[in-house]
């Protein structure tokens, strides 16, 4: 469940970013307090409004947060669901409280609770809801998104390797909101195709 | 009354132009836009167009709040009103990077 | 006269009722203060002991304490106590006791409207806390979203309480606002121009501003929500053309500011009290205004950063983001203006200093967190997981509790006129900031590792436990401390030893009087000639007792002040507040029952509560005015002003003003609602549009048009010839006009509950008609009091009044009913 140990391309994107703005916040918290404190040793009185509020207060955020906000946006669409050649494509279709998935590569396949999908290979889910609204994380992969009634979101995700990854919705949903949980299993290129043509891997 | 209209009116014509550029964008990436054919390149011009005017608007409220006609005559209140409406001409143009730098709908 | 008889006629002029009815029927901004602190605590203590049920709850997983169904309803009230019966009201009861007196003024400008905004809110949430006790209480979270909120989701009464007890307390917000705009634009001291009001009043300017323009998306949305849930009227249903998306804009649209009405406040609070403990004035007045003003507005347009995960597209999320970033620069701004202060003065290490310190520590790390969930990928992860919990205690317990701890122990020695003796404060702070950030540290990791918001409980085994096991005793520890602060402040409040008038050395007016206060603030009013009197005049309060200022001769019975410019702040009239009365709590009380009414769905007593109100209001303004000439009237130091009743903008006409910029807000909200569901809901276009046809679209123009007319040629008839029947006849025609076509709208809708659009019609018809029918009561009243001999050719500024009502009523009309009828009219 841990967003610090991804398990796929986005979240280690986001998971570094996390530790780049954890430093930076670190620093900039540091900053503050030992100017906090200095100001209470004994001394001549120094900095006129200039050094305090056009140097520290106006120039220094906006140097700060602009890059940050570059960061932010290049990361932001760096993860976005744009075409790609070996993508997969699968539904989930969330309710109070149980969550079922269908794939584009296999019609006829429904499966309730467990999400599969080929490891190495970029999937979309498109997600969505029947009652209320819910959301779809699988913390290890990718960000959340929601399901918003009559409304279709598109996700990508990813694993790197086969094996089993908790998902969980992630927006409350009422009294069985802790239970609404998923396991997305993904598989090696045999196991996928297995899966695909009918079997039960 | 007319002072405090000097020194809310520049964020509150910026306020106007980010809910009216965001609904734009809104309107773009809907069905609406879609019905109407006119496709997504024209949408991303018609953004940037509104991004100009908005600009424009901004720098001409700075430049008549700084001019001998519209400024106040409080002192403090004219040192204030072109400070907030450089703040304002700031967060038009630092909202509207996202026009420039991020794709439309997905 | 001398300073002690003077004291004596003031304090019977304004002074409440003796006994327990003087609580009751007070409109003195002194005991309305008080009484909003002493509700905003006791509600702190109730959503304190609820958080500690959550922290028990969450200490060991798989806890059995609390199952869901409780679980859902503590978190729920936790969130919708803390922001809307404590936060809130908190700093609106500072802001009434302490504005009057830091103006140099001796009441605020509207005594019983602030009395009725007091009542409106204890009743208010006495609903939401009896909910609670009766196992009934809100259970869909604080932010109430559809279709869990709705009927789908929640079929029983709880939501129903949240969305009529919430909008009732925010009656009480709203007329505060109200009557703070004004009374810091216009209820000044003489010679306090806009550069010369302390800095808390420009803080507070800003907030009432956005509490105008932030509370009606939400009012809004909570009318729409419940009109869904009581009468079928499908706003949020997708199926019928509703969207849920259009709550979550609604109620962030209001929920953003929210958080900046909340800091500041307390920003407010710091930047007066923080010069004071560095013996010096504040760095930078003019760029902390900038950047209060900044702030408020900007935070305006961070509403869908709350909205991140729910599939709008990157570009529309790109803007929220760039806006959310730059809102921390005015941040910044402060925040060195402040050390910048501390730098350059010789701070010392008092009470209230120990806590400005906790909250640079507490609220610099909120912010930082804010910083980072201002970047859309790392909220993708992060957004309702107990990170998000810990970011938002962090900005409001730092930005907001602490410094309010620090403005109750700076201001406490006013209130009561006692030095603080014993001292468990200073224990307390280290049991609160210690125990706090234990607590929220803690949860911040626990959110990185997985751990949702709103679960009642946890599986062991994902690395959970210990680190919330440490929260809740950090939580324990937090709640102790708050515990040591109350019985510090009783105890010092009770049985501590006389102070002295200005123990800390302030400059600002407030501390120009004996502690604790006279009931009338000020024996006469002074003329100021610089940010901080006192440090200009350290004479002053002995001056202001000797009756050396204006209005220094007390005259009567009457409740004398006098308002300034705006701008410059020269003295320009004279005006009596109403004394002591019940009216306010009556009003209350009876408003509550149309309230009590929607809840219990007892649908006969609306109408009958709503004719209560408008007696009851009919009654309120019969005291208002005068029915001689009164001419001018001398303030004392040579100086002769006009009378309130014979100026052409009398306060009324600023309170008129203000309220229906929230008015204009509301009406905004609805049809950027409209045209939200227009662009984004799937199940449109409806099967049909209303046809306007020709009649109604000619009913509305001609009556937009006479209601627009009719207060001018009023006016003119009465400053000619005393004669404003005719205009008040005019109006009266508008008002039919218009009430006429958006009944016509209402009744070519189809059914209300067959599509979002046709329920949208006829809410639209409902706001022009409930408009018209309120300005032909108006003109009704106005005729009645022209009759009585309440208006001359001088005393015509009640007309000003029907006009700025006449005239937003036509702009509502037209557009209201073109919204509604131009679909169908184009198609």
């Amino acid at each position: 469940m841990s967003v610090v140990h991804p398990a796929g391309p986005a979240a280690a994107t986001i998971a570094t970013l996390w530790w780049v703005l954890l430093a930076g916040a670190v620093a900039i918290f540091g900053l503050v307090m030992g100017l906090l404190a200095l100001a209470f040793r004994p001394r001549e009185s120094t900095g006129g409004d200039r050094v305090w509020i056009v140097g520290l207060g106006l120039v220094f955020p906006l140097a700060v947060l602009g890059s940050l906000l570059a960061y932010g946006l290049v990361v932001g669409e760096r993860l976005l669901p744009r075409e790609a050649p070996d993508l997969v494509t699968v539904r989930a279709e969330g309710r109070q409280w149980a969550w079922s998935f269908s794939y584009a590569d296999a019609p006829d396949r429904v499966t309730e609770g467990v999400l599969h999908i080929p490891a190495g290979r970029p999937v979309d889910v498109e997600i969505t809801t029947v009652d209320v609204i819910h959301s779809f994380w699988v913390p290890r992969l990718a960000g959340k998104l929601d399901a918003i009634p009559g409304h279709v979101n598109r996700l990508r995700i990813e694993a790197w390797a086969p094996g089993e990854y908790a998902g969980v919705s992630s927006e409350y949903s009422g009294p069985g909101y802790r239970e609404h949980v998923f396991t997305v299993r993904a598989h090696d290129a045999e196991g996928w195709s297995a899966f695909l043509a009918g079997g039960t891997p | 009354m007319n002072d405090i209209l000097r020194l809310s009116l520049p964020l509150t014509v910026w306020l106007a132009a980010f809910s009216a550029l965001y609904g734009l964008h809104g309107v773009l990436c809907s069905p609406r836009w879609d019905e109407a054919a006119l496709g997504l390149a024209a949408g991303r011009g018609v953004l940037g167009l509104a991004g100009l005017l908005a600009v424009a608007a901004q720098v001409a409220l700075l430049l008549a709040l700084r001019s001998g006609r519209f400024a106040s005559p409080s002192g403090f209140v004219r040192a204030t009103s072109v400070g907030l409406s450089v703040v304002a001409l700031v967060a038009t143009l630092w909202t509207l990077i996202p026009v420039a730098a991020t794709s439309t709908c997905l | 006269m001398n300073a002690l008889q003077r004291h004596r006629a003031l304090t019977r002029i304004w002074a409440s009722e003796p006994g327990w009815t003087g609580w009751l029927t007070t409109v003195n901004h002194n005991d309305l203060g008080r009484m909003f602190l002493v509700a905003a605590a006791t509600f702190f203590g109730i959503g304190g002991l609820l958080a500690m049920l959550i922290r028990a709850q969450l200490a060991s997983p798989r806890s059995a304490f609390m199952g869901p169904e409780v679980y859902n309803q503590v978190f729920t009230m936790h969130g919708t106590i803390m922001m809307f019966l404590f936060a809130i009201p908190l700093f609106e009861g500072l802001t009434v006791y302490l504005l009057p007196k830091m103006l140099g003024t001796r009441d605020l400008a509207f005594p019983r409207l602030g009395a009725y905004g007091f009542w409106c809110y204890v009743f208010g949430g006495s609903m939401l806390v009896l909910s609670l006790l009766a196992g009934v209480a809100p259970d869909s979270g604080w932010f109430m979203y559809p279709p869990l909120s709705s009927s789908l989701g929640s079929p029983g009464i709880n939501s129903d309480v949240w969305l009529i007890g919430i909008t009732f307390v925010e009656i009480s917000a709203i007329s505060a606002a109200v009557e703070v705009v004004v009374t810091i634009l216009r209820y000044r001291a003489p010679g306090m121009s806009l550069d010369r009001m302390p800095i808390f009043a420009w803080y507070m300017l800003v907030v009432a501003v956005m509490i105008l323009t932030g509370f009606p998306p939400m009012i809004l949305g909570s009318i729409l929500l419940e009109l869904e849930r009581a009468f079928g009227m499908p706003f949020f249903q997708v199926a019928e053309g509703g969207d849920s998306l259009l709550w979550q804009h609604l109620f962030w649209l209001f929920g953003h500011p929210e958080v900046y009405i909340i800091f500041l406040p307390a920003a407010g609070v710091v930047s007066t009290i923080l010069p004071v403990m560095a013996r010096r004035t504040l760095m930078g007045y003019g760029w902390i205004v900038g950047a209060a003003v900044s702030l408020g507005v900007l935070s305006f347009g961070l509403w869908v950063h709350h909205m991140f995960t729910t599939g709008i597209p990157h570009m529309g999320l790109a803007f929220f983001s760039a806006a959310s970033t730059l809102v921390a620069v005015p941040t910044a701004v402060q925040i060195f203006a402040w050390i910048g202060t501390l730098w350059t003065g010789r701070p010392q290490l008092r009470l209230p200093m120990l806590w400005i310190l906790a909250f640079f520590a507490t609220f610099v790390i909120g912010g930082l967190t804010g910083v980072m969930v201002a970047v859309v990928p790392f909220d993708w992860q992060v957004h309702d997981t107990h990170f998000v919990v810990a970011h938002l205690h962090y900005v409001l317990v730092g930005g907001f509790v602490f410094p309010m701890l620090a403005a109750i122990y700076y201001w406490l020695p006013h209130m009561t006129g006692r030095r603080r003796f014993f001292r468990l404060g200073e224990t307390a702070f280290w049991l609160i900031v210690v125990g706090f950030h234990v607590t929220f540290l803690a949860v911040h990791w626990v959110g990185l590792l997985g751990q949702r918001r709103r679960t009642e409980t946890y599986e062991p085994g994902q690395g959970w436990e210990i680190i919330n096991l440490v929260s809740s005793i950090g939580g324990f520890v937090t709640a102790i401390g708050f515990g040591l602060v109350l019985v510090d402040v009783v105890v010092n409040a009770a049985v501590a030893i006389r102070g002295s008038r200005d123990p800390w050395g302030a400059g600002t007016l407030e501390w120009a009087m004996p502690t604790p206060p006279p009931a009338y603030n000020f024996a006469s009013l002074p003329e100021v000639r610089g940010r901080d009197p006192l440090y200009d005049d350290p004479d002053l309060p002995v001056r202001i007792a000797r009756g050396e200022g204006f209005l220094g001769t007390p005259r009567g019975n009457l409740r004398e002040t006098l308002t300034v410019d705006v701008a410059s702040g020269r003295a320009a009239h004279h005006v009596v507040l109403p004394g002591n009365t019940a009216l306010p709590i009556v009003m209350a009380l009876v408003t509550g029952g149309a309230f009590v009414g929607m809840l219990l769905k007892l649908y006969w007593l609306v109408p009958l509560a709503a004719l209560g109100v408008i007696i009851l209001a009919i009654r309120w303004v019969w005291t208002l005015g005068s029915r001689t000439d009164l001419g001018p009237q001398d303030v004392g130091r040579g100086l002769a002003l006009p009378a309130a009743p014979e100026v052409e903008d009398p306060p009324g006409w600023w309170g008129t003003l203000f309220l229906l910029i929230a008015d204009a807000t509301l009406f905004g909200s609805l049809l950027f609602g409209y045209a939200f569901l227009w662009t984004v809901a799937p199940n449109w276009p409806p099967p049909a549009y209303l046809e306007p046809g020709a009649l109604m679209p000619a009913l509305a123009g001609a009556g937009a048009l006479l209601a627009v007319l009719g207060p001018r040629v009023a006016e003119r008839g009465l400053r000619r010839s005393g004669q404003a029947g005719a205009g008040l006849g005019l109006t009266l025609a508008g008002a039919v006009g218009a009430a006429v076509a958006a009944g016509l709208a209402i009744r070519g809708a189809a059914d209300p509950q067959a599509h979002a659009y046709d329920a949208t019609v006829w809410v639209l018809g409902g706001y022009v008609l409930f408009h018209a029918v309120l300005l032909a009561l108006m003109v009704g009243v106005l005729g009645a009091r022209a009759w009585a001999g309440f208006l001359s050719p001088l005393r015509y500024g009640e007309l000003r009044i029907l006009r700025l009502w006449a005239d937003y009523g036509a702009a509502a009309t037209v557009l209201g009913l073109a919204a509604a009828g131009l679909p169908g009219a184009l198609t």
